[in-house]
C-alpha cells in the first residue's frame, strides 16, 4: 500500500434491531480480504452511534445490513445522522433483505449500492472501489 | 455377513475399483456439506469396518437408542405435524392470518413469529422500535394485545401454540398462562411451546439484551415453573436452526443444539428437578438444508445421542424421559430470491429429507421467503407440499425406510461420533455458556458462512438460478405489503393503555418482580404478576436490565 492509494476504510455494521449478523460479518472478512481496512460494528447500533463511528475511524464507506425489512427508514436516518456531521460524501451501501419496491426507494434517497441475497462478494468489493474512484489491490 | 461372504465381496470390490478407477476418480474428491468424505460407493464392508452393529445403532422403532424413531408405527399411525409460521403487523392482522392457516387445514396450530422490539424486550412505542414495530412478527407490548391476537381463535381448538420468545421466555409463558385463566380453559386441553432459547441468541440469533448468565436464570426460572402449573406445556426448543443458517455445518448445528440442550438441563438438575419430570417436554429444533442424506442421518443420529445422554448423564429412567420432541424446520437460508418458484423443489426436498429422518413435526418455509414476509399463496403452497408427500408418495407407508443403506448408516454412525467428540470438547471449555462466552461457537458460524460465500463466488458450490443457470430477466413476485394503520392503531393503543390501566397495580407489581430478581428465588409468580396488571414487555424487561446489567455487543477491527 502506497500513500497514492491508501486503503478504503469501512465500516459494516448492523443498524437498527435486527441480529442477523451472517451477511454482514461475511462481508466485513470479504472487504478485508480485498484489502480494505474494516470495522464490524457489532449489533444493535443507531444512525447517530454509526455516525460517530464513521468519524472516528474516518471512513469512506458505510455497510448497512439490514433483514427486518426496515431497509428505506433506516437508511434514510443513516443518511441525515451522516449530513448532520457534514460527513455527505461517505458512501451508504445497503446489504440483505431489499424488496424490488425499496430499491426504487432507495434511489430516490441516492443510494443505489443495495444488494440482496445472492450477491457475490466481488459485486459488493467492485462497486465500492468504482464509486470512490480507487482500485486497493488485494494482498499488498 | 458370513466370513466368506465377506472374502467374496472385498475381493470383488477391490476387482470392480481397479476396472473403474479412471471413471470413479472422474468426480474428483466429493464431501458432504460438513465434509465428511463421500466415497463413491457404499458396501456391506463400509459397515463391517465401522464396527457397526444393528441391534446396538438401531434397534427397533419405539425402543432406545431410537434410531429408527420414537415411535413403534412411525408415520402408519400419525403423520407429523405440518406447521407453517406466520405472524406480522398489527394484532388484528395476524389473528386474521391465524384463523386463515386453521381453516386452510394447517394442522401445527398457531405458530407465532414476534416483531424484533417485543423480542428485544422494548414496546412499540419505544423510540429505537418505531421503525420495526410489525416488520418481522407481531407487536406484543402487553398482555391487551394478546387478547387481541387470540379474539375468536379459542385455545382448546387451537390445540397448540407456538412463539420464538427467547430472552423474553418468561413474559410469553406468562402471557399464555393469564389467557387460558381469563378464558376459564383448562392449560392441560391445549399446549404452549415456547421457544425459550437464549443461548443461540448470543451465538447467532441477536435479540440478547441481559447478560448471559441471567438469561439462562430467567428461561430455567420459566421451564421449572411451567414444568409445575402446566406439565403438558413445552417450556423450551433448543435450536440449532439459526446457528446453522449462520453459518455452521450439520454436524455442528447438531452438536452445538446438543451442548446447548445439555446446559440447560443441567442449570435445572441443580435447581433440583429431576429429568424424569421434563425430559418429554424439552424440544430440540432443527433445520434441514440441501445435503439430503446428511439431514436424514442428523435426524436419526440426535436422538440416539440424546436419549443416551438422558440415561446415562441426567439420571433418566423413564421411557418418557428420553422421548423429547424432535423438531425439524426448513430452511429459508438455501431459498433464492432468484426464480423464487425454484424454492418449490428446494422445500419438498428439505420435507423429504426431515421425514425420512423421523421427524414428528415440521415446520415449512414458503418459496417467497428470500423476498419478505410469505404471501398466503406462498404459505398454502408449503402445506401443500406436505401433504403430496404424506397423502402420494407412498414414503409414509413403513418405518425409518433408509435404514440398512450403506451410506445413510455410515453417515448416521459419523455424526454420532462427530456430536460426542464436540460434546467433550465444549465440556472441556466449561460448557456451552462458558463457550458461548469466550466465542468459540460464534467464530465456528463466521468460519463456516465465510468458506461457503467464497464456494459460492467461485462457482465450486452450486446454487441453480444464482450462480449457474440464471435467467437475464426474471418475473416479480408479489410479495406481501404490510399494514400501515394497523401498526398506528397499535401505537395509538399502547398509549391508552398506559393511561386506562391501574397503574398502581402495575407499577407494584414491577417493584416485586425486581425484589424477587435479586433473590435466588423463581421470578415466574412475578412476572405472572406484572402481566395481570397489564405491566408491557418494555417495562417488564427494563427490570431485568436494571437488576441483572445490559448486553453491549462489541465492536472489532478486522
Amino acid at each position: 500500500m502506497n500513500d497514492d492509494n491508501p486503503a478504503i476504510r469501512a465500516v459494516v455494521s448492523k443498524i437498527g434491531l435486527d441480529g442477523h449478523d451472517r451477511g454482514a460479518k461475511v462481508i466485513a472478512r470479504g472487504l478485508r480480504d480485498a484489502g480494505m481496512e474494516v470495522i464490524y460494528t457489532g449489533l444493535r447500533r443507531t444512525p447517530q452511534e454509526l455516525a460517530e463511528i464513521v468519524l472516528q475511524e474516518d471512513a469512506d464507506v458505510i455497510g448497512l445490513s439490514i433483514l427486518s425489512g426496515a431497509v428505506v427508514p433506516l437508511a434514510s436516518a443513516m443518511q441525515e445522522a451522516l449530513a448532520a456531521r457534514g460527513l455527505d460524501d461517505v458512501l451508504i451501501v445497503v446489504g440483505g433483505i431489499v424488496p424490488a419496491a425499496t430499491r426504487a426507494d432507495l434511489a430516490a434517497l441516492g443510494i443505489d449500492g443495495a444488494f440482496g441475497p445472492g450477491t457475490a462478494i466481488s459485486d459488493v468489493v467492485g462497486f465500492i472501489q468504482g464509486r470512490l474512484g480507487r482500485r486497493v489491490d488485494a494482498g499488498v | 455377513m458370513t466370513s466368506t461372504d465377506h472374502h467374496a465381496l472385498e475381493g470383488h470390490y477391490d476387482r470392480w475399483l481397479d476396472e473403474h478407477a479412471a471413471e470413479l476418480a472422474g468426480a474428483g474428491e466429493l464431501s458432504t456439506s460438513s465434509g465428511i468424505p463421500i466415497k463413491p460407493l457404499y458396501t456391506p464392508l463400509d459397515l463391517e469396518q465401522i464396527g457397526w452393529s444393528y441391534e446396538r445403532e438401531l434397534g427397533l422403532p419405539g425402543e432406545a437408542p431410537y434410531t429408527r424413531g420414537f415411535s413403534a408405527a412411525g408415520y402408519r399411525s400419525k403423520l407429523w405435524k405440518m406447521e407453517m409460521y406466520a405472524g406480522f403487523g398489527s394484532a388484528e392482522d395476524a389473528n386474521r392470518r391465524y384463523r386463515y392457516l386453521i381453516e386452510q387445514g394447517s394442522t401445527g396450530g398457531v405458530s407465532m413469529a414476534l416483531d424484533l422490539p417485543t423480542q428485544i424486550g422494548m414496546d412499540s412505542d419505544d423510540p429505537m422500535a418505531r421503525i420495526e414495530v410489525g416488520q418481522m412478527g407481531v407487536a406484543l407490548s402487553s398482555f391487551a394485545d394478546v387478547e387481541r391476537v387470540f379474539d375468536g381463535i379459542p385455545l382448546d381448538r387451537v390445540g397448540h401454540i407456538f412463539t420464538t420468545a427467547n430472552c423474553i421466555g418468561p413474559i410469553a409463558a406468562a402471557w399464555f398462562l393469564v389467557l387460558a385463566e381469563k378464558q376459564g380453559v383448562d392449560t392441560s386441553t391445549f399446549d404452549v411451546q415456547i421457544q425459550n432459547d437464549p443461548i443461540k441468541e448470543y451465538i447467532a440469533r441477536g435479540t440478547q439484551f441481559l447478560p448471559i448468565e441471567a438469561s439462562v436464570r430467567l428461561a430455567t426460572d420459566m421451564l421449572q415453573h411451567m414444568n409445575q402449573v402446566a406439565p403438558n406445556w413445552l417450556p423450551i426448543s433448543v435450536s440449532g436452526s439459526h446457528m446453522k443458517q449462520a453459518g455452521s455445518t450439520c454436524v455442528q448445528e447438531a452438536a452445538f443444539t446438543i451442548c446447548n440442550g445439555i446446559a440447560y438441563v443441567e442449570t435445572c438438575l441443580a435447581k433440583g428437578m429431576r429429568i424424569d419430570d421434563f425430559g418429554e417436554n424439552i424440544e430440540l429444533h432443527f433445520c434441514t438444508e440441501m445435503d439430503f442424506f446428511e439431514e436424514v442421518a442428523k435426524y436419526r443420529a440426535v436422538r440416539a445421542v440424546w436419549t443416551q445422554l438422558v440415561r446415562e448423564r441426567f439420571g433418566g429412567t423413564t421411557e418418557a424421559a428420553q422421548h423429547f420432541r424432535l423438531h425439524a424446520a426448513t430452511s429459508g437460508r438455501p431459498l433464492t430470491a432468484q426464480q423464487p418458484l425454484n424454492n418449490i423443489s428446494r422445500i419438498t426436498l428439505q420435507i423429504l429429507a426431515q421425514i425420512l429422518g423421523g421427524c414428528e413435526q415440521t415446520r415449512t418455509a414458503s418459496f417467497d421467503e428470500a423476498l419478505g414476509i410469505p404471501t398466503e399463496e406462498a404459505a398454502r403452497t408449503s402445506i401443500r407440499a406436505n401433504q403430496i408427500i404424506a397423502y402420494e408418495s407412498g414414503v409414509p407407508a413403513t418405518v425409518d425406510p433408509l435404514a440398512g443403506s450403506y451410506y445413510v448408516e455410515t453417515l448416521t454412525h459419523e455424526f454420532r461420533r462427530l456430536i460426542w467428540e464436540e460434546i467433550a470438547r465444549v465440556d472441556e471449555m466449561g460448557g456451552a455458556v462458558e463457550a458461548t462466552r469466550q466465542g468459540y461457537f460464534q467464530q465456528k458460524l463466521a468460519d463456516g458462512a465465510y468458506r461457503d460465500q467464497v464456494a459460492v463466488d467461485s462457482g465450486e458450490k452450486v446454487i441453480v438460478g444464482v450462480n449457474r443457470f440464471q435467467l437475464d430477466d426474471e418475473t416479480p413476485v408479489p410479495v406481501f405489503t404490510l399494514n400501515e394503520d394497523g401498526i398506528n392503531r397499535q401505537l395509538d393503543r399502547l398509549g391508552r393503555l398506559r393511561k386506562e390501566r391501574d397503574n398502581e397495580a402495575a407499577e407494584a407489581s414491577l417493584r416485586r418482580l425486581a425484589e424477587v430478581c435479586a433473590t435466588d428465588e423463581n421470578v415466574m409468580p412475578a412476572v405472572l404478576d406484572c402481566v395481570r396488571n397489564y405491566a408491557t414487555t418494555g417495562e417488564i424487561s427494563q427490570v431485568w436490565r436494571s437488576v441483572f446489567g445490559e448486553y453491549r455487543s462489541e465492536m472489532s477491527k478486522l
